[in-house]
């Protein structure tokens, strides 16, 4: 169902139209197409509270047409990289305007900084238009800078498209175009808007019997005036929303069908293919370059050595694959002294140890900690470490480019295409205006493809061939030579008092990237607490993995609050609820979760259940995980994973990310390890990075309460945090042994 | 009404002269040959369209990866294909062939050879060899002409 072309490339001879500015129009055959405008005049104030959620992509359009044969598509800015964006996206948009989910398409948006407004408007105006008009002369300038500049912030990542672009632009497209068509039937029949109801794509006036397809007022509704602040549904009038609709994107990817950026074909021209070799100690360069075999390899056409990376191009992958791998190369001294694992996790406890119980940047600090530590029934103490990550998506990282001409033009699959286009341009010495990024479905992201290094990596081969090239890294390279999730170690201590409560919570750690909270557990009601950050070198170039900090602090924090309640002779579950007076959202989804796993019954001997609570990205997940360790090591059997994400727009959606980023966090808590040697990452492939496997993967049921409708969560993220610490806490209770270092593999090699 | 272009081109022109940090150019460029000419290394573009053989050889390449053809038939993830057109289907000692193959009853002639490449699903229906469509008739042609060149 997905439409995944592109508009027309944009021709320099047609002209705007007023009509088209104000954000609606007729589009070739009676087809009615509606952007939410954003210009200056039009600022974003106008359109009032509802879209001020001070993101960018707020500003970022969402648009819908609708066709001749009654087909509404949702144009998507944001990018489909398994989570379902596409499909819930358009189901809030459907809603709103009342139309049948079974006429409903999903489109692409293009990658245009000034798609925003010149694309809207050249996409339905008359195909492709750039020129302004005389009256618009004076702001053109000023508005192409504005928007170019605000537009590289189409990102998709923070769980966020369904909270900020869903909420605050495509339901409002939607309500704003119904309340169009309304107009435009009241118009011609005659009859108050009032008494003109719409449902399923059809229009209705009870009173006349008359009825018509949203599609017979397609053209007269772009006529009516664009409402800016349209009513929105009330819940109880929610018709897709919060249901199951059917997922868009599924058809094409069950028959194979779906295009994803490695399936990139430019058509009419012959493909190369290029293999790279980064340096494989960072920072570091190519010193020297034997490729004498590889000349003479079959299928090769260029040998490159673009300093920081080797590159080889040929007729076919293997082929530049077999060639890269038939050349030797010497490489510069690293600058680090970071050579192995032992030497970051030495500098991480370095700059502990010199933060000591008081030091380090404060993030958070309240109440008296030295003085509740002093006055402390009990205290304890705890160390927690974590190693890098890699992303390991599925879909290597690759990258189609054709330079020619002073122009780019870029086939990927990026969670960032502006990001991306600007990193090619800049890299490339063109204007932004020059490059074109084409983004397909994402054959996975977490955070990898924010990253812009091989969209660049890529362009400079393209650049220097002058012909098309599709750049594939291997698996090995995908492993070894990209971003990853920081190694990070973190340490506690507390203070309990004599009925056994958390009085003084005391933590400091090295590293913190994003969100902000990520290492603080506000939901708890602690008096006195000092959270620190104690910045520490990291070897390895760090990107945001899924659920970014969370992934690592959930395990420190929910580890050793866990300790903590053992430490207070309490159940960890009640230690933890007594702490959520404040919190009665939390509270609600830690007994949900109970509940589901029948927390109060005793596990088989040998088994053991952990419980983990954690609030990200707008949503509160706690979970529960149950391990039969009778066989010496962990076998994983249940996970309960209660969830509140204010309101679930598609449930089964919802539960579908929630069971996702419980295995993505089951198997990093279990398997994941990139360490280093000699300065390099040791991992190359899944046989040495391994991934939980089918036959290890625990039954998990997902249950969701909507807990506020008004302040939505997010979904792709969330369910990831909890499952670490839960997992961890399980095997304490099955075996009275606390893991305090990931990945547990390792402690039972 | 090109005033507005004129103005995304200056602005881009100062844009490029802020920047002021393209990446580097290569270190080392070494140009084998263009695309689209020349297939193998020393075959020109005429010898490769005159000599089936040799283009056959280069279009193998995507095949090289599963099948082996040199002699004595070591198998890969595909059974070895040296000397296999006139050779019996599901005859490579040692290589476990999909029961589909194994009782096909084929023969690997030219023609036959060629109706499984075009497609190996519908010529075999449950043969393992899920990856090898060749659909341009011409291809197909060069690699069944090498392919019988592979002999003793």
């Amino acid at each position: 169902m997905n439409d995944m072309t592109q508009p027309p490339q944009r021709s320099r001879t047609a002209k705007w139209t007023r009509r088209g500015f104000i954000g609606a129009g007729v589009l070739a055959g009676g087809a009615l197409l509606i952007g939410v405008g954003v210009r200056p005049g039009n600022p974003v104030g106008k359109l009032g509270p509802v879209v001020a959620g001070g993101e960018g992509e707020q500003l970022i359009n969402s648009w819908l047409k609708i066709d001749a044969d009654n087909i509404v598509t949702a144009i998507v800015p944001h990018c489909e990289m398994g989570q379902g964006a596409h499909s819930v996206l358009a189901q809030m948009l459907a809603d709103e305007l009342d139309a049948d989910w079974s006429l409903v398409r999903v489109m692409q948006a293009p990658t245009d900084g000034s798609y925003v407004v010149t694309d809207t408007i050249r996409g339905f105006v008359a195909p492709g238009t750039l020129d302004a008009p005389d009256w618009l002369e004076p702001t053109w300038n000023g508005l192409f800078t504005r928007i170019g500049q605000l537009a590289d912030g189409l990102i998709t990542g923070g769980s966020s498209s369904i909270r900020t672009t869903g909420q605050h632009t495509m339901r409002i497209a939607g309500a704003a175009a119904r309340q169009m068509l309304v107009g435009a039937a009241a118009k011609a029949w005659g009859v108050p808007a009032a008494e003109i109801s719409t449902a399923n794509s059809i229009l209705s006036h009870k009173a006349s019997g008359r009825s018509a397809p949203y599609a017979q007022f397609a053209a007269a509704a772009a006529e009516q005036d664009m409402p800016q602040t349209p009513a929105l549904k009330a819940p109880k009038d929610y018709r897709l929303m919060g249901t199951d609709a059917p997922r868009t994107d599924i058809p094409a990817k069950v028959n194979g069908t779906a295009s994803f950026g490695i399936d990139a074909v430019i058509p009419g021209q012959t493909m190369t293919y290029a293999a790279v070799r980064r340096v494989p100690v960072p920072g570091t360069r190519v010193a020297k370059m034997d490729a004498g075999a590889a000349k003479a390899m079959p299928g090769v056409l260029q040998i490159l050595n673009m300093g920081d990376f080797i590159a080889v191009v040929a007729d076919s992958y293997w082929q530049a694959q077999q060639a890269l791998n038939a050349i030797t190369a010497e490489y510069t001294a690293p600058e680090s002294a970071i050579r192995s694992s032992q030497d970051q996790f030495a500098r991480f406890a370095a700059a502990l140890d010199e933060a000591g119980d008081t030091g380090g940047k404060e993030v958070i600090g309240h109440g008296d900690v030295p003085a509740a530590m002093q006055s402390a029934a009990k205290t304890i103490s705890a160390e927690y470490q974590v190693p890098y990550l890699a992303h390991a998506p599925l879909e290597p990282m690759n990258a189609t480019v054709w330079v020619r001409d002073g122009q780019c033009e870029i086939w990927t699959s990026t969670q960032v295409p502006l990001f991306a286009r600007s990193a090619a341009a800049k890299a490339l010495g063109l204007s932004k205006d020059d490059v074109t990024v084409h983004h397909p479905l994402l054959g996975g992201g977490f955070g990898r493809r924010l990253e812009t290094d091989y969209v660049v990596m890529a362009a400079r081969i393209g650049q220097a061939t002058g012909y098309p090239v599709k750049m594939i890294w291997s698996r090995e390279e995908d492993t070894q030579k990209g971003l990853f999730r920081c190694a990070d170690m973190s340490r506690f201590s507390a203070g309990l008092d004599a009925q056994g409560r958390l009085t003084a919570y005391n933590n400091v750690f090295t590293q913190r990237h994003d969100p902000a909270d990520a290492c603080d557990c506000a939901f708890y009601d602690i008096p006195n607490k000092s959270i620190r950050v104690a910045e520490a070198e990291l070897h390895l170039p760090f990107a945001a993995f899924r659920s970014v900090d969370h992934s690592q602090q959930a395990f420190f924090i929910e580890s050793f609050i866990d300790e903590a309640a053992q430490a207070a002779g309490r159940d960890p579950l009640d230690f933890r609820l007594a702490m959520l007076g404040k919190s009665p959202r939390h509270k609600a989804v830690l007994e949900k979760v109970a509940a589901m796993a029948n927390w109060g019954t005793k596990p088989a001997a040998g088994w053991g259940r952990g419980i983990a609570l954690t609030e990200s990205f707008g949503s509160i997940v706690a979970e529960v995980v149950e391990v039969d360790m009778t066989g010496g090591k962990p076998r994983l059997t249940n996970v309960w994973c209660a969830a509140d994400p204010g309101f679930a727009m598609n449930p089964d959606g919802f539960r579908n990310q929630m069971e996702g980023g419980i295995v993505f966090g089951l198997t990093a808590a279990l398997y994941g390890e990139i360490s280093l040697k000699d300065g390099a990452v040791e991992q190359g492939n899944f046989h040495d990075y391994r991934l939980m496997r089918l036959d290890e993967c625990p039954a998990i049921a997902v249950e969701i309460i909507n807990g506020n409708h008004e302040k939505l969560g997010g979904a792709g993220e969330p369910g990831l945090p909890p499952a670490a610490p839960a997992l961890a806490n399980a095997i304490f209770a099955a075996t009275g042994k606390r893991l305090r270092a990931l990945p547990i593999a390792k402690h039972f090699a | 009404m090109h005033r507005s272009a004129t103005l995304v081109m200056a602005a881009a022109a100062l844009l490029l002269s802020a920047c002021g940090s393209k990446a580097e150019d290569p270190v080392e460029q070494i140009v084998v040959r263009q695309p689209g000419s020349a297939a193998a290394p020393g075959a020109t573009a005429a010898s490769a369209a005159n000599d089936p053989v040799t283009a056959g050889k280069v279009a193998f390449a995507t095949c090289a990866a599963c099948h082996a053809v040199e002699p004595g038939n070591a198998s890969g993830s595909g059974p070895g294909l040296h000397g296999v057109v006139g050779r019996a289907a599901g005859s490579v000692a040692g290589f476990a062939y999909s029961e589909a193959m194994a009782k096909s009853g084929i023969t690997w002639t030219a023609g036959e050879l060629d109706a499984f490449l075009a497609n190996p699903a519908g010529k075999v229906p449950g043969t393992a060899m899920v990856a090898g469509q060749v659909s341009d008739p011409e291809r197909r042609a060069a690699i069944i002409a090498y392919l019988a060149s592979l002999k003793d």
